[in-house]
């Protein structure tokens, strides 16, 4: 008996675990009631343009600020599948490091020091709500503002308690158009472009290139593939490229092999691989190997030293975007900016990989908050709000690329990465180089983007 | 009609990756009565530890060498540190628990020591394709070495007297004892063999020529599960042909069942409950009959 009830009750755990496997690929795109249209809200007319109306705050506009610190927090992976995004933190921290050391950063007159408190959430939401409410609090009366928490779902699982405590969720990590929901003027997104811009700097360029263009895509089952394929189809609406195919693999899966070939199949012109993590560099491998020769797009989250070393020769020639100095390209070496990097993240944060562009990342996001920080009126969560909401062609800051600036403008525009370098990968020397000039979609991301995409 | 032999070829690609690991599985289950959760987590970490042999400069068929020897001192050790005090209750759901929570303590454990990028593991056979089939020469490779698993697996259980003595002691332990068979050792040596072979699923896995990371088994495991029920628990070939069928079964959803995009994983399910259905022990396994 011992033999055949084991084996029954480990079958049934075996179901129990495929089916929660299958339920957590599948995840609900959480399409919540906010419906309010892009830019439709705050009509007062008399308040400055990033201002956000605190006549519902609770009250504790200068919480966080303790004699001279200012302290921060934040949430991401440090362990779990997805813990190479916690490289990101090492720059920041590096450039909190550097200022404080500096002399601190001076806001409304007065000096402060960063400190940034963090914890991991394994990229779980879940986790991430608790962590938020243990270093924000409750009430919201402890960490002065969120700073870069990675994921899009775990933006959107923490946006709400901050909204209602009027605390700052400042550079989310990620490339959602939903950070730019005007329902939610407490969370503001990074310098990373919307995923629906991408698509449109995709399609931009085939229209130049080849106007009649077939192109199949490779997304992730998710929100974050949902960005990129409604993005493109609205991109090329009125144009003659079609989208002969779209195949989706599962969240966090790495095999896309059948996708691949099913997309090869179409002989499609051009090749949107939306493929994040390793699927990205699978992908090109198994369209190499089917011997697909298309125009070739690779997710700006694929665009990492590790990632494309990777995929080798299988990425060459391969197109997409950045806004960030990559450390790996030598024409940026002997600029100032990159040497300062090198040296102050070598400093602080020895351990991290400083060829690695998602650092480079981490140490602009770090710099912007500080020059955020010098720019607002007072020392208070809701002046760092209005600072960010209002940057006027905010340029060169960290490592961002010569000739991208950054331009905020309330509810009308909350987005920071829309200017961006089509670039190009060259496998022989293992880096992207610039093609043609930068591509501005400054003010245009609510105009480009299908409307339930940033409302989600 | 190409398009279909293509995804066909697929699902034997991925198919192979996951009879190896259900071979490991078979192997536990055959010599403990037990399911091994943490199959696939023990695989990656000897995967990174051949990467780590090869990134010192050993060839890559000697580090897999190296990685199977000490991954086969390692599961005899797990077995007798960790499986065997709590096995001691007789409550399989216990040691089911233990192996669950090795499957997260050892994903943890290797991006602690070998660190969270992806890395790339040398090739043990040749890239491209086999002359004008489109199936790759390291599928291939896979394949073989898979054969010649199975076939030495049933060496060991049908022709020796170690196999004899294995197969005794997860049929009736005690009996077992009683005419001097020292299952405690038996059960070290299988928990031993299995994590030698997950050792070379995993790193010929990661060998395929693309990148690898600490999430390389945890589909697979699911699907070698699958590919295990399928087949029959206690039969090396039932994994086999389980592994296969569920490879093609999901390279062919892919391609053909649309409705089903991103959640193939439940092509699987389904084929384990009808299989189960029709047959309670697999389409290889064999029927217990216990007297009374």
């Amino acid at each position: 008996m011992h033999r055949s009830r084991s084996m029954r009750l480990l079958l049934l755990i075996l179901a129990v675990a495929l089916v929660a496997a299958s339920c957590s690929s599948r995840r609900s795109s959480s399409t919540s009631s906010g419906t309010t249209a892009p830019g439709g809200s705050g009509g007062t007319g008399t308040a400055a343009p990033g201002a956000i109306d605190t006549s519902k705050c609770p009250g504790n506009d200068a919480a966080g600020i303790g004699g001279d610190t200012i302290t921060l927090a934040s949430s991401f992976p440090q362990s779990g599948l997805t813990a190479a995004f916690s490289e990101i933190s090492k720059g920041y921290k590096a450039y909190f490091s550097y200022i404080n050391a500096q002399g601190a950063v001076s806001d409304a007159g007065k000096k402060y020091k960063i400190v940034v408190k963090d914890k991991d959430d394994e990229y779980n939401a879940a986790k991430t709500i608790t962590n938020i409410d243990s270093l924000v609090g409750a009430d919201g009366s402890k960490a002065f503002a969120v700073f870069n928490v990675v994921g899009t779902s775990n933006n959107i699982a923490i946006r709400q308690s901050l909204n209602d405590n009027c605390v700052p969720n400042t550079f989310t990590a990620t490339g959602s158009p939903a950070m730019g929901n005007p329902k939610y003027q407490w969370t503001i997104g990074s310098t990373l472009s919307p995923y629906s811009l991408e698509s449109k700097a995709f399609a931009d360029f085939l229209k130049r290139t080849k106007p009649n263009a077939t192109v199949a895509m490779l997304v992730q089952d998710d929100d974050y593939g949902m960005d990129y394929e409604q993005g493109f189809r609205q991109a090329i609406q009125g144009t003659n490229i079609k989208v002969v195919k779209v195949e989706k693999y599962p969240v966090g899966a790495n095999e896309v092999t059948a996708q691949i070939t099913s997309l090869a199949a179409t002989h499609a012109d051009a090749f949107f691989d939306g493929g994040t993590l390793l699927a990205c560099p699978n992908a090109l491998q198994q369209q190499k190997a089917a011997n697909w020769n298309a125009i070739t797009y690779v997710s700006g989250t694929c665009i990492a030293k590790t990632l494309m070393g990777i995929a080798g020769n299988n990425a060459d020639k391969a197109y997409s975007v950045t806004n960030i100095k990559d450390p790996i390209n030598p024409q940026f070496a002997s600029e100032p900016a990159m040497k300062l990097y090198r040296a102050q993240v070598t400093k602080y944060q020895p351990k991290a990989d400083i060829d690695n562009g998602i650092v480079a990342y981490g140490w602009t996001q770090g710099a912007l908050f500080v020059e955020a920080l010098k720019a607002s009126k007072a020392a208070t969560r809701s002046a760092l709000m209005e600072s960010l909401r209002s940057m006027k062609a905010v340029k060169g800051v960290g490592l961002m690329i010569d000739g991208f600036s950054i331009t905020t403008n309330g509810d009308k525009d909350p987005f920071m990465g829309e200017q961006m370098q089509f670039v190009q990968y060259d496998a022989a020397k293992k880096y992207f180089h610039d093609v043609g000039t930068m591509l501005d979609f400054e003010g245009q991301t609510a105009k480009l983007t299908p409307p339930a995409l940033i409302n989600g | 009609m190409s398009l279909f032999f293509s995804q066909v070829f697929n699902g034997v690609g991925n198919g192979v990756v996951y009879a190896s690991v259900a071979l490991a599985l078979v192997l536990i289950f055959r010599t403990t009565g037990l399911l091994n959760f943490a199959q696939g987590e023990m695989a990656l970490f000897s995967t990174y530890f051949t990467w780590k042999l090869t990134a010192q400069g050993l060839p890559i068929a000697a580090a897999i060498g190296v990685s199977m020897v000490v991954s086969f001192v390692a599961g005899a050790l797990i077995e007798r540190v960790l499986i065997r005090p709590v096995e001691a209750a007789r409550n399989p759901l216990n040691v089911v628990i233990v192996t669950l929570g090795m499957f997260l303590a050892f994903n943890s454990l290797a991006q602690l020591v070998f660190g969270t990028n992806p890395q790339q593991m040398p090739s043990l056979f040749p890239a491209g394709k086999l002359g004008s089939l489109n199936i790759q020469k390291s599928t291939v490779g896979l394949g073989v070495v898979l054969v010649i698993e199975c076939v030495l697996l049933w060496l060991l259980l049908q022709k020796t007297r170690i196999g004899l003595a294995l197969r005794a002691v997860s049929s009736n332990p005690e009996s077992s004892r009683l005419v001097g068979i020292n299952t405690g050792n038996m059960l070290m040596l299988g928990w031993g063999l299995a994590a030698a072979l997950g050792a070379v699923a995993g790193s010929l896995v990661a060998a395929k020529g693309t990148g690898f990371d600490a999430s390389l088994m945890q589909q697979v495991l699911l699907y070698s599960f699958a590919g295990a029920a399928l087949g029959g628990f206690d039969s090396p070939l039932g994994a086999v042909v389980g592994g296969l069928v569920v490879g093609i079964a999901e390279a062919l959803t892919v391609q053909y069942v649309h409705a089903l995009q991103g959640i193939t994983i439940i092509v699987p399910l389904v084929l384990i409950l009808v299989v189960l259905l029709v047959r309670p022990n697999g389409l290889f396994g064999r029927k217990i009959v216990e007297r009374v």
